[in-house]
């Protein structure tokens, strides 16, 4: 902003004073101790264009962003472990034979690529579905109309975000239902005769369980880096979409700070995902 | 087919293509110049259309091959170096230098790629070179400890505590003995590595953060956007997708072979 033509008008002082409110006074040594200093303190900068704290935006577009992780994570860890347990438990049957390459197409398209052909299909060519926000221009009048509406919005961006992850555990649940279909408790019960449903449920299911949940720890990253693209061709008012727009508007103080806010963000749901893997392996 | 030539092939043959390709830009020979015919649909004249600057999509797509694939090689064959060197500091230098290698590489993981990508794309508007250096910075980090493991696996085999009673030191382990080792690894991330670079750079590129006058299918992506409400997106954005779509699927199914073919020979013994 102070190397552009808005700068050029401003007087010494108020070039000073906007320059302090910058943090842009002293060397950069002590920049960076302020910085810091404020960041322990809870302060993550000031964004201009936005005229809010740094804090308060990404709170605000947080929520938005956890809707559609937390719609398209049912959809992608237990869509992809039934069908991968299905297709493990007969490799080369008919479920196999369908699903796997189609799923194998999912996992070779890029997550921008995904949405646009979603937002392409249901939004335009069929128009079902709405293609950008998350609420509609005039909302409805009533807290369930609203939710309905939110509902609506998110479904295209949560599916978008769903289908580029399916993979990852359609294929972890099929090689691991083809390992376990070997092993001697498997062989077992279905020597005793237990219904397809429970040997489904009961024994590979939830031997999947710390498998699947190292797997969502790993997914983590990817499922950000993907979110990002789908808030932006969804106009989507998450944190993808804001990191998006402080890009092109310029935003620095809030760029820095998202990238800190999203890595400690990762950091923790990284940690909850582990311990709960520790604590479902000491179960055994 | 020997079985060197087969493994060779396709990079060979990808590469001789890139190079006609490169060769034929120079020469004039592919022109991707705007002119008065502003988005016509595939036919004789323009087998896959024009854009919305009258240039031949054909052409495009051709031009953008080499910039694609060779950015993707380039970058997965630097990372995956640099990764095995700094696993190979981990593994058998000391504490101190491990230990440091090791922390450098928590810390360049903590941070989504993608964001700290977005942040200096957004700095700088890469073009080929800055965008090589970018990938390689920000992915190194991934491949270490996988590396590492591995190399602590093959540095307690018989053939190199024997070389290192004999005297050998680590290069000439290195050299003799470990780099055979680790070529099936050195394959499987540099296959990983050529998709991650690829979805990397083609998202930069998507979202518009790359120098303007880089083609690739990512930014050819980005300009059809703007055609989505047009019957255009069917020649201008399908077809760089399905390019994308088709490289990506290729070092899907190279990657899962060469794990298939690593995973041989330890079984079978």
């Amino acid at each position: 902003m102070l190397s552009t033509d808005l700068a050029r008008g401003l007087g010494s002082g108020e070039l000073d004073r906007l320059q302090g409110r910058m943090g842009l006074t002293g060397d950069i040594a002590s920049q960076v101790w302020r910085y810091a200093k404020g960041l322990w303190a809870g302060d993550l900068g000031y964004s201009i264009p936005h005229a809010a704290s740094v804090l308060q935006l990404l709170l605000t577009a947080l929520p938005w962003t956890g809707l559609l992780i937390l719609g398209a994570t049912p959809i992608f860890v237990i869509g992809g472990v039934l069908t991968g347990i299905e297709a493990g438990r007969l490799p080369g049957g008919t479920v196999d034979r369908w699903v796997t390459p189609v799923v194998t197409l999912l996992a070779s398209l890029p997550p921008f690529t995904g949405a646009v052909l979603l937002l392409l299909a249901f939004g335009i060519l069929w128009p079902v579905l709405p293609t950008a926000g998350a609420e509609p221009l005039l909302p409805a009048a009533g807290p369930v109309g609203g939710a309905l509406d939110i509902m609506r919005h998110a479904i295209l961006p949560t599916l978008a975000l769903a289908l580029h992850e399916l993979a990852r555990f359609y294929f972890l649940a099929r090689a691991e239902t083809l390992t376990l279909a070997q092993r001697d408790f498997v062989l077992n019960a279905r020597a005793r005769g237990i219904s397809p449903w429970r040997l489904r449920w009961a024994y590979i299911g939830l031997s999947l369980i710390p498998a699947c949940l190292s797997r969502l720890s790993d997914t983590l990253t990817g499922l950000i880096t993907a979110v990002f693209f789908v808030e932006i061709v969804f106009s989507y008012p998450g944190t993808g979409y804001l990191i998006y727009s402080a890009i092109l508007d310029r935003d620095y103080d809030l760029l820095q700070g998202a990238v800190v806010f999203m890595a400690a963000f990762v950091l923790l749901a990284n940690w909850i995902v582990d311990g709960l893997v520790i604590h479902l392996a000491r179960r055994g | 087919m020997p079985l060197v030539l087969r493994q060779w092939w396709l990079p060979a043959g990808v590469m001789v293509v890139c190079l006609g390709i490169w060769f034929a830009g120079q020469a004039g020979l592919l022109d991707y110049r705007s002119s008065r015919d502003v988005l016509i649909a595939p036919g004789s004249a323009h087998w896959l259309g024009t854009n919305e600057l009258g240039q031949d999509v054909l052409t495009g797509l051709i031009l953008a091959t080499p910039t694609t694939l060779v950015l993707a090689v380039a970058t997965a064959m630097a990372t995956s170096t640099l990764a095995i060197g700094a696993a190979s500091l981990v593994v058998f230098s000391g504490p101190f230098l491990s230990g440091m290698v090791l922390r450098i590489v928590d810390a360049v993981q903590v941070v989504p790629t993608m964001l700290v990508l977005l942040l200096f794309a957004a700095l700088i508007n890469p073009g080929f070179l800055s965008l090589f250096l970018l990938l390689v910075i920000t992915g190194w980090s991934d491949d270490v400890r996988v590396a590492a493991a591995v190399l602590r696996r093959e540095g307690q085999r018989e053939n190199i505590q024997y070389a290192r009673a004999m005297g050998a030191g680590w290069l000439y382990c290195w050299r003799w003995h470990l780099f055979a080792a680790m070529r099936p690894l050195c394959g499987v991330l540099m296959v990983q590595n050529i998709r991650q670079a690829a979805l990397k750079s083609s998202g930069l590129a998507f979202l518009g953060l790359t120098d303007p006058r880089l083609l690739t299918w990512g930014s050819m992506m980005q300009s059809a956007m703007d055609q989505l409400y047009s019957g255009a997106w069917v020649w201008l954005l399908l077809p760089p997708a399905a390019l994308l779509s088709l490289l990506l699927h290729v070092t899907l199914t190279m990657g899962d072979r060469s794990l298939r073919s690593d995973a041989v020979p330890e079984f079978s013994l």
